[in-house]
């Protein structure tokens, strides 16, 4: 065992200041403390991955040949290190790590030279069209159809839970080609090169939390061109299989779980707790935060055992463990944060939550993020296949048969 | 980044691992906890002869001046196979002995061990269990260059058979305060020192020591009061290591009997483990191993690296306490009346991973401080 540690890494750290230093704007860390999901203010946040890929690191870990910054493990540490004491914004993933490592996996040269410069720099965005009204966690039913027409397919159905579908001009998603066999095994992968294609229509989704995070996306009679197929046609579903190890297990939750730990403490040391002192000094509640803290520790080590070659990085139950692990600790988290802002969570603050308002919060910043960040958050147990299919999973795995 | 074991560590771990599957099923170790506490004097000889005494003692001690990494390789390894011998329990006392100023008898004492002897007690725990070392309270007074030890301390793991205690005292100030606390080395039959001795629930031979104007000549004291707490820091903060690892072990065993249970096990004309209550409370185990035994490599990853504070050690011990009550108690459960019995292991690993999380300090202790400051 080895962590890298002293002078080149603290040389690269001060680059990574004096970079942040020089770039980071106030709207970006505005972004950032009004992030009330994993999905931040869209355009603070592709704004900071524009200025990341002009310098190289806004996919880190890319092959480097793909505009990888070929960092070891410790430097990418640091680098989220930096950017978490800035408060600074979460990248999205769509992009960075779901259709760009899934085009480097098994995209076409034509594909790979078309979509991953414009993927990396930010300057489009992609969403993902799996889940369909009556395919949620049994995708493999999806229904959406792609018929073909000379070169073309022509798509008709609906999308639904498309996140951020309404700031998006690209499209990735899975639709049915065949009904023969089973029902894996007539699934298509396409690209949507634009969202304004005619008889495609976006509709938004308001959450619990206020906000159009998702969105419904309807197809009728949509033109794509075969081109725009990644793998083989029926073959989709072992595509989108190897995105999902991506989007299960790809990035790591510690850096922003921290950071809402440490406003979470900040603010019980300032939240009178109704019986004339403060909620930090309350023993139970230490006791807590405690067991809280703990986890967040868990399941950031979780990701760097793997990261750094253990066992986790050989175990097929790792994506499912850590999608459980890191969505339940972030739940965990956000019910002791509506717990300490109490009374003040109550208030729905949709304006002051915009990035740029007029209107300051009503009593402070975390009390303003933590009910929308608490129901939103609902949403990881239930996203990326729930949390009941991932036990499966992994009891498939532990499980002799 | 590397958070992998060496070859030589794998090596380690696959030679221990096969001596005690020969040597050592869970009918043999029933055999010998029942009749002699859990110490097998010729096992206990096989290890000395792996090695597995000096691995982390300093070479001029007469130890291979191994690294935390080797101590958390092999004790893993002993916690999968539910190992008795007082290996770990003798940790920390021959660490302090090591790196506290031994004299003469210590040095002996210390040689001994090394090379498969007595073990070395460690005579440190109080009250429900010292959450951290400043908390000593037992009174030690100077008299002339002696000192003298009155006082009690309770659960001492092999000190029946120890030629030797490792007594942790204070000397001046009140628990809490991280000076006045000393180390020294008493021999077991030493007048004024009596044992009490009993089987613990987990296959050990515990005994509460009472000290009843013990004389310490100053060559036998460790460390004096500016250097006491440092000392038993120095000492468990490998020991606390060891002891994760070995509960992170019993862990992924009962993870692997359950799943082999559910498998096996048929009710209602099909296995258990087909049951999705049942299946989700395994996924359940498994990940509460993975998370401890993350928790465990890369902690130890940092002690290796000389980046480890005592909070982090402090939030690993009670982080791999409670996940193996989690899982000890969901092992019970799947395995359902019979999981209940003394004859099946799974209970005996329940048990370990109880006595675990009850030593140095309960993970509530731990927990609430590690929310009480960050």
């Amino acid at each position: 065992m080895n962590l890298e540690m002293g002078e080149a890494l603290e040389a690269f750290r001060a680059e990574v200041i004096a970079f942040l230093d020089a770039n980071v704007t106030p709207d970006l860390v505005e972004a950032g403390a009004k992030t009330t999901s994993v999905f931040a203010p869209f355009e603070q946040a592709m704004r900071w991955q524009g200025i990341l890929a002009a310098r190289g690191w806004a996919a880190p870990n890319w092959p480097v040949e793909h505009g990888g910054a070929g960092w070891s493990a410790e430097q990418a540490d640091v680098f989220a290190q930096e950017c978490e004491r800035r408060g600074l914004p979460p990248l999205l993933p769509h992009n960075l790590k779901m259709i760009g490592p899934l085009l480097i996996d098994l995209g076409t040269p034509e594909q790979k030279a078309k979509y991953l410069p414009g993927i990396l720099s930010g300057e489009d965005f992609w969403c993902q069209g799996y889940s369909e009204p009556n395919s949620g966690s049994d995708l493999a039913s999806l229904r959406c159809m792609a018929v073909s027409d000379g070169d073309d397919y022509l798509i008709t159905g609906q999308k639904i839970w498309t996140t951020y579908a309404h700031h998006a001009n690209r499209m990735f998603l899975l639709v049915r080609t065949s009904t023969e066999g089973k029902k894996q095994q007539g699934i298509t992968f396409l690209l949507l090169d634009s969202m304004d294609l005619p008889g495609l229509t976006v509709k938004k989704t308001i959450g619990l939390d206020g906000f159009p995070e998702q969105c419904e996306v309807f197809f009728d009679a949509v033109r794509v061109p075969k081109a725009n197929r990644v793998g083989a046609e029926n073959d989709g579903w072992s595509v989108a299989k190897h995105l999902l190890k991506y989007e299960r297990g790809g990035g790591s939750p510690g850096p922003a779980l921290r950071r809402r730990l440490a406003a979470l403490r900040e603010a019980a040391a300032r939240a009178d707790d109704g019986m004339g002192g403060v909620i930090a000094d309350d023993p139970a509640f230490q006791e807590r935060l405690g067991m809280l803290e703990a986890d967040v520790i868990s399941v950031d080590y979780h990701f760097r055992h793997a990261r750094g070659g253990g066992e986790p990085a050989h175990d097929p139950a790792y994506p499912s463990m850590m999608k459980t692990l890191s969505s339940e600790t972030s739940q965990a988290l956000s019910a002791m944060m509506i717990e300490v802002a109490g009374l003040e969570g109550l208030p729905r603050q949709l304006d002051a939550l915009a990035v740029g308002a007029n209107s300051g919060p009503l009593s402070d910043g975390f009390d303003m993020v933590a009910m929308p960040y608490y129901l939103n958050t609902r949403a990881a147990s239930i996203y990326a296949g729930s949390n009941e299919i991932q036990r499966d999973l992994i009891a498939r795995i532990v499980i002799p048969a | 980044m590397d958070l992998t074991f060496t070859d030589e560590q794998v090596m380690l771990r696959d030679s221990l691992g096969k001596y005690l599957e020969r040597n050592y099923d869970f009918e043999t170790r029933r055999a010998v906890v029942a009749a002699s506490g859990g110490h097998d004097p010729k096992i206990w000889a096989d290890l000395a002869e792996m090695g597995l005494m000096a691995l982390t003692l300093p070479e001029d001690r007469g130890g291979l001046g191994g690294s935390v990494v080797d101590l958390v390789a092999v004790a893993e390894v002993m916690g999968a196979k539910l190992l008795a011998e007082p290996w770990l329990p003798a940790l920390p006392g021959a660490l302090a002995l090591a790196h506290g100023g031994a004299g003469e008898g210590g040095a002996a004492a210390l040689a001994a061990f090394a090379e498969g002897g007595a073990p070395i007690a460690f005579a440190h725990e109080e009250g429900r269990a010292l959450a951290e070392p400043a908390r000593v309270a037992m009174t030690a007074t100077r008299k002339g260059g002696e000192l003298i030890l009155s006082g009690a301390k309770r659960y001492v793991v092999a000190a029946e058979i120890a030629t030797h205690l490792v007594v942790s005292a204070r000397v001046s100030g009140a628990p809490g305060a991280r000076a006045g606390i000393v180390v020294a080395l008493v021999a077991r039959d030493a007048p004024g020192v009596t044992l009490d001795a009993y089987d613990t629930v987990d296959g050990r031979r515990g005994a509460n020591i009472r000290f009843e104007a013990v004389r310490v000549p100053a060559a036998d004291v460790l460390a004096d009061e500016d250097a006491g707490c440092d000392l038993l820091n120095a000492a468990l903060a490998p020991t606390v290591l060891a002891l994760c690892a070995d509960a992170v072990g019993a862990m992924g065993a009962l993870v692997k009997i359950t799943a082999r249970y559910a498998a096996d096990r048929k009710q209602f004309g099909v296995p258990i483990g087909s049951f999705q209550a049942l299946r989700h409370r395994i996924a359940d185990m498994a990940m509460a191993h993975q998370k401890a035994r993350s928790t465990l490599i890369v902690t130890t990853a940092m002690a290796e690296a000389g980046a480890c504070a005592p909070r982090d050690l402090r939030l690993l011990k009670a982080q791999v306490g409670r996940m193996g009550r989690e899982v000890g108690e969901s092992a019970v459960q799947v395995h359902g009346g019979v999981g209940m019995t003394d004859e099946l292991s799974v209970g005996h690993y329940f048990k370990r991973l109880l006595a675990m999380d009850a030593i140095y300090g309960a993970g509530r202790l731990h927990f609430r401080a590690i929310g009480a400051a960050a």
